[in-house]
């Protein structure tokens, strides 16, 4: 059966003939590429050399960045990019994110002119991939008080510390790494045979299999002068491509929920017991229309963000809602199509078991769900509840 | 340099369902592709000007939804599109291969390639057709192609296997499979599809001599065989083996 996306509301009708011919695009080689391949990527443990390639001569990495051979898409066609390769796999969207969001965008919006010229192109093809070092072993949703530390030489910055649970650190040519300059938080660019530093891949992960999760060691790491990202300091930093990394997750989360939602229809139209399609019951027809339901309202706030963002009128909030609220239905959908599958639920043959492993990672990076709501609630309120210092 | 046109038909969805209304087929709310052999057109034609250097244009008949097609060969790197414009509804096959014939002229061509067969008719007769009203060479079916400065190599399935056949241009070559996987869009292509303007090109009223008298829908399928209890486990099997060819 060709996929058929749900689309109740008539999204559709709203994008561009760019954005349905590039929604399309990456569609058409998710059918062909990803979906028959993923089940033994993921046994594998690895990310397919051969999709790095395919996302560079697409064209989409870093798919709204104008310039320096970047695409210059539409926020809204980085959506639907997003959605379609999330509907394959959030692993594979991972790729996406962190390449795009979190390592060419800083380069591109806080980077000296040599760095752009120098990264830019080359990761728009996907010939150098990145990663995006924040996180640390003691510091995860408290990255501000983070302990890996840079300073300054006569001709250069030594790094020391380590990050964990970076997405594409092994087989990144460059990380943009975050550490703490003279007490401030500041961006570098390691290059991934600079001394002392390496970048080991942890094992083990039930979630996000296709996709390479790793360490980050700095030990008297020495990077030349040129390295650091010469126009931000601080949080604003790594919370700027995180923002936009976290746009692009809500419509990717869509693009998961409509795979489980896909699944859980054809199942439930085909499955007998007791001599009828489970889909003719009520109890089976209301966990599809609220899955529907959950799933129209998802890409109508997916797509009016992203209207939003094309406008340049936006708040980091509105960002936090979107991502919160997708990733929880995607996953509740996904929980709720496995029940619909029964045994086959567990199966490999289906995509919701490993959707929903996936999206177990996806609900915790990029501010874990409760970090939305803590940032909405100060919102709301007026009063930070992070810590206890008021 | 050669003259490269390449034929492209919008068809409904391979898989849509598609219910008739007042004894016509109701296209009103089906989903529109590029026929799927003109990808491979698509493809040998871009091949053949990588090969020798030239122009491609890809050329359509119908209505401004066809438009789509060829923003589609466009973003696949053909040089520039062009369509006929004709009214919803049916055209006959021989106004369309007149009307055609008369726009590859003026397109200068001097190869045409098609599909083998578009996907919604299954007739295979433009390609012969435009080939007959230009008075040019006509061969179809092709699966290989070797491409010189005025001459092709082409591979045809023969009754004996294949036949390898040359061909002095100008030729008008209707296409298989075989020469690899038509190549995916990019967002530069899409890109310049956006910004791509159709030429529309006027050609003479070709009165056809057929019409349409109604559509009907295929007979249904007979309901298919059902089986209960372990008894019939090796008639099953032997039917699934030479029946329907599953194991
Ligand atoms: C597969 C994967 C890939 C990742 N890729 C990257 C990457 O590429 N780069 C990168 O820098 N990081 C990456 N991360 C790390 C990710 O961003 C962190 O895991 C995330 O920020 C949460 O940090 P933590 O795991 O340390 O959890 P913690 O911060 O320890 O949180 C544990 C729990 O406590 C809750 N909690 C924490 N603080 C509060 C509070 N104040 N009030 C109430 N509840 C609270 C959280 O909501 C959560 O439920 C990745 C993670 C995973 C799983």
């Amino acid at each position: 059966m060709p996929y058929e996306a749900l689309d109740f509301y008539d999204v559709d009708s709203l994008l561009t003939e760019e954005e349905l011919m590039v929604r399309d695009m990456v569609r058409e080689w998710v059918d062909d590429k990803v979906i028959p391949n993923i089940e033994q990527a993921c046994r594998d443990g690895v990310f397919p050399d051969e999709w790095r390639q395919d996302l560079g001569e697409m064209g989409v990495l870093g798919a709204p960045l104008k310039g320096y051979g970047c695409p210059g898409l539409s926020y809204t066609a980085y959506g639907l990019i997003c959605q379609e390769l999330e509907r394959g796999d959030s692993g594979l969207r991972s790729f996406a994110s962190v390449q795009g969001s979190l390592a060419m965008y800083p380069i591109w919006d806080f980077g000296s002119e040599e760095q752009k010229e120098k990264y830019l192109p080359k990761m728009a093809t996907g010939e150098y991939v990145g990663c995006f070092g924040l996180t640390e072993p003691d510091y995860g949703s408290n990255p501000g008080d983070m302990i890996t530390r840079a300073e300054e030489l006569e001709d250069g910055f030594l790094l020391n510390g380590a990050k964990m649970w970076i997405t594409n650190g092994t087989i990144a040519d460059l990380a943009v790494v975050w550490a703490k300059l003279d007490g401030k938080i500041r961006g570098f660019i390691v290059e991934k045979d600079d001394e002392g530093f390496s970048a080991p891949e942890m094992k083990g992960k039930h979630s996000l299999k296709a996709s390479v999760t790793s360490e980050l060691v700095f030990q008297d790491c020495k990077i030349p002068k040129d390295r650091i990202l010469p126009n931000v300091s601080g949080l604003r930093g790594p919370f700027s491509c995180l923002n936009n990394a976290r746009y692009g997750i809500s419509w990717g989360a869509i693009g998961a929920a409509q795979a489980c939602f896909n699944s859980a229809k054809e199942y439930a139209l085909s499955r007998i017991q007791f001599d009828h399609p489970i889909a003719s019951y009520q109890l089976v027809q209301n966990k599809l229309s609220w899955m529907l339901r959950e799933i129209t309202k998802g890409q109508l706030l997916a797509y009016h963000l992203g209207k939003k963002k094309d406008e340049g009128n936006w708040f980091p909030e509105q960002i936090s809602l979107a991502k919160m609220n997708n990733v929880d239905i995607a996953l509740e959908i996904a929980r709720v199509a496995r029940d619909i599958h029964g045994a086959n639920g567990i199966l490999d043959e289906y995509p919701i078991m490993r959707h929903m492993a996936n999206l177990e990672s996806v609900k915790t990076y990029e501010g874990t769900h409760d970090i939305h709501n803590l940032i909405l609630g100060r919102y709301i309120t007026g009063i930070q509840s992070f810590t206890r210092k008021l | 340099m050669v003259e490269i046109v390449v034929l492209v038909k919008q068809v409904p969805d391979t898989n849509a369902k598609i219910e008739i209304k007042d004894g016509r087929a109701d296209l009103s709310m089906i989903k529109w592709i590029t026929s799927p052999y003109d990808e491979y057109a698509l493809e040998v034609a871009l091949q053949h000007k990588e090969a020798v250097g030239g122009s491609v244009t890809a050329l359509t008949l119908g209505p401004a939804r066809c438009d789509k097609t060829l923003k589609d060969a466009k973003a696949l790197g053909v040089d520039k599109i062009a369509r006929v414009d004709v009214d919803e509804g049916y055209v006959d096959s021989l106004s369309i291969q007149s009307m055609l014939a008369e726009a590859c002229k003026s397109l200068g061509a001097e190869v045409v390639y098609c599909g083998k067969a578009a996907a919604d008719t299954n007739a295979g007769s433009t390609g012969p057709g435009v080939a007959e009203k230009l008075g040019w060479a006509s061969i179809a079916n092709v699966t290989n192609v070797v491409f010189a400065d005025n001459s092709l190599e082409l591979m045809q399935p023969a009754p004996e296997g294949q036949a390898k056949i040359g061909v002095n241009l100008p030729a008008v070559i209707t296409c298989d499979k075989g020469m690899g996987e038509p190549r995916r869009a990019n967002v530069k292509g899409i890109m310049m599809a956006k910004r791509a303007v159709v030429d529309l090109i006027e050609t003479g009223n070709f009165e056809g001599n057929t019409s349409v008298i109604e559509h009907t829908s295929p007979p249904q399928k007979p309901p298919g065989k059902s089986y209960e209890g372990s008894e019939h486990v090796s008639e099953v099997v032997k039917l699934l083996r030479d029946e329907a060819n599953v194991i």
